[in-house]
């Protein structure tokens, strides 16, 4: 696994992020067919100072390598971003960056 | 006067015609190359022999060259406006410097709309990061084998993480025709950043350095980069033995270009090829034939069988092409079909005689109802049915 590509930027109070994690996010029937083991993500949360400001239960349905967007407030520049990703083996993997 | 002449004109005619052919046909034979395929040609087709025991499929020009103007010689100026290229080794790449961060901000601003986030790839435009640069034991990158049309199995993803050879031509690339919209727009250490920003995407260690947000690219350090794929291509034409190798790699094209002869007779027979010691044909056969097609593909080229079943009875059908002219409406005298007292009083008479009368005709109404190619079995039908239909 890859390392996480994290970008959080902060204007006028709002953070936006982008990120992208390596991944084959292949479900069962995928994986059966590319015979390999099965590989998704199953819950990706981001932290913010602790502070839980993204969430999402996923599965196969994700493409290869997903990119996620979104926005928060409530943090401002230096503070640290956290992501944790959980896969279906059971595998965690976590990721951080500073809010700019 | 043309009748008189018809004898000689023919002779004439024939004269020409032969002269023409036979002229040709010399002709023909005369022009070194055509339809004369050698051993080893491309596809079996036509061959062109070079010097050097080289031959390509293109007419080659053996003119003289002499006394032909090729122009004036370029001037400093001239050259120093063409000679922009950067070789791998670094010659030719201009002072500068970028960082990571700065090309993040650059590409986010003026790349990432067409190459997507991180370099991910967009509709229509190259992907610059990602995919697999796992190699086998021969250093060569896995994916970039996978054929596009085998299921089940990734595509080859060309980026520069796992394709490019040298990051030196990313460099030269991105400053003469990048972004697309406006082209040489970018000063040198823009490009720089760039360079330095889609290196760090594909995770390129430079002297075994990671590439963080503040790693600042140079040329010094754009010398040293060496990329996943480097040595993935052949014949290898960089060096000093780069021409040699190119030569020895296409003096054997059977082998290397994978192009034998083309079969033309005798390729279903199992002697005629490489069948002799119990191996196929040179006919090959599709190996993996589409069936998984529903509803699956019919070959039979008639028509599906007529049956009975259905709305429509065979007695229906045939009163409606033999009977119905008459039988369909009140005007024409006859019984009409679904007028109940009316086929009533006919019925009186009993099934067998008006059979009789409907074969040997009655009245107004001709034998079989003018159709002499009605069966009388076919007759009966239709009655059954008009009388079915008239209750």
């Amino acid at each position: 696994m890859g390392k996480m590509k994290i970008k959080a930027k902060e204007k006028g109070g709002v953070v936006k992020v982008k990120a992208m994690f390596t991944s084959v996010m292949a479900d069962k029937e995928e994986a059966e067919k590319k015979k390999i083991k099965p590989e998704f993500f199953t819950y990706i949360v981001a932290k913010a100072n602790g502070k839980v400001v993204f969430d999402a239960t996923t599965s196969g349905f994700m493409s290869e390598n997903p990119l996620l967007k979104f926005s928060f407030t409530g943090a401002k520049k230096g503070d640290e971003l956290e992501f944790t990703l959980t896969d279906n083996n059971g595998k965690v993997t976590t990721g951080k960056k500073k809010i700019k | 006067m043309f009748k008189l002449d018809r004898k000689l004109i023919t002779i004439g005619m024939t004269l020409a015609l032969s002269t023409t052919l036979s002229v040709a046909a010399a002709s023909t034979a005369c022009i070194p190359g055509v339809y004369k395929s050698k051993p080893g040609a491309i596809d079996g087709g036509v061959i062109y022999p070079r010097e050097n025991g080289v031959y390509t499929a293109y007419r080659y020009n053996t003119q003289s060259t002499k006394g032909v103007n090729f122009g004036r010689t370029p001037t400093a100026n001239e050259i120093k406006a063409w000679d922009v290229d950067a070789r791998p080794d670094g010659k030719g790449l201009p002072d500068g410097e970028g960082s990571v961060e700065d090309g993040d901000e650059l590409f986010d601003a003026q790349c990432a709309v067409c190459h997507g986030d991180f370099g991910g790839g967009g509709k229509g435009y190259p992907q610059l990061a990602g995919g697999n640069q796992a190699k086998d034991k021969n250093g060569v990158v896995i994916t970039l084998k996978n054929q596009r049309i085998k299921p089940g199995m990734d595509a080859p993803k060309r980026t520069v993480g796992t394709y490019w050879p040298y990051a030196t031509t990313l460099f030269t690339y991105i400053r003469d025709a990048m972004p697309y919209a406006h082209p040489k727009s970018l000063t040198n250490d823009e490009v720089y950043a760039l360079t330095a920003y889609i290196l760090a995407q594909n995770e390129i260690k430079i002297d075994g350095q990671e590439m963080d947000d503040e790693y600042v690219l140079n040329k010094e350090k754009l010398m040293k980069v060496v990329l996943p794929n480097k040595d993935g291509f052949y014949p290898v034409i960089d060096g000093p033995e780069g021409p040699a190798n190119v030569k020895a790699f296409f003096a054997d094209r059977a082998k290397n270009i994978g192009m034998g002869t083309r079969c033309m007779k005798d390729c279903k027979d199992p002697s005629s090829g490489p069948g002799e010691k119990g191996l196929p044909a040179k006919l090959m056969k599709i190996k993996y034939e589409m069936k998984d097609v529903v509803p699956p593909y019919a070959f039979g080229k008639d028509l599906p069988p007529e049956t009975d079943a259905g709305s429509v009875s065979k007695g229906e059908k045939l009163y409606d092409s033999s009977c119905k002219l008459c039988h369909g409406n009140d005007t024409m005298g006859a019984p009409r079909v679904g007028d109940a007292s009316a086929w009533a009083a006919v019925m009186k008479k009993g099934m067998d005689k008006v059979l009789v009368n409907a074969i040997k005709g009655t009245g107004g109404m001709p034998p079989k109802g003018g159709n002499t190619d009605l069966s009388d079995a076919d007759i009966k039908t239709i009655i059954e049915y008009m009388v079915g239909a008239s209750k």
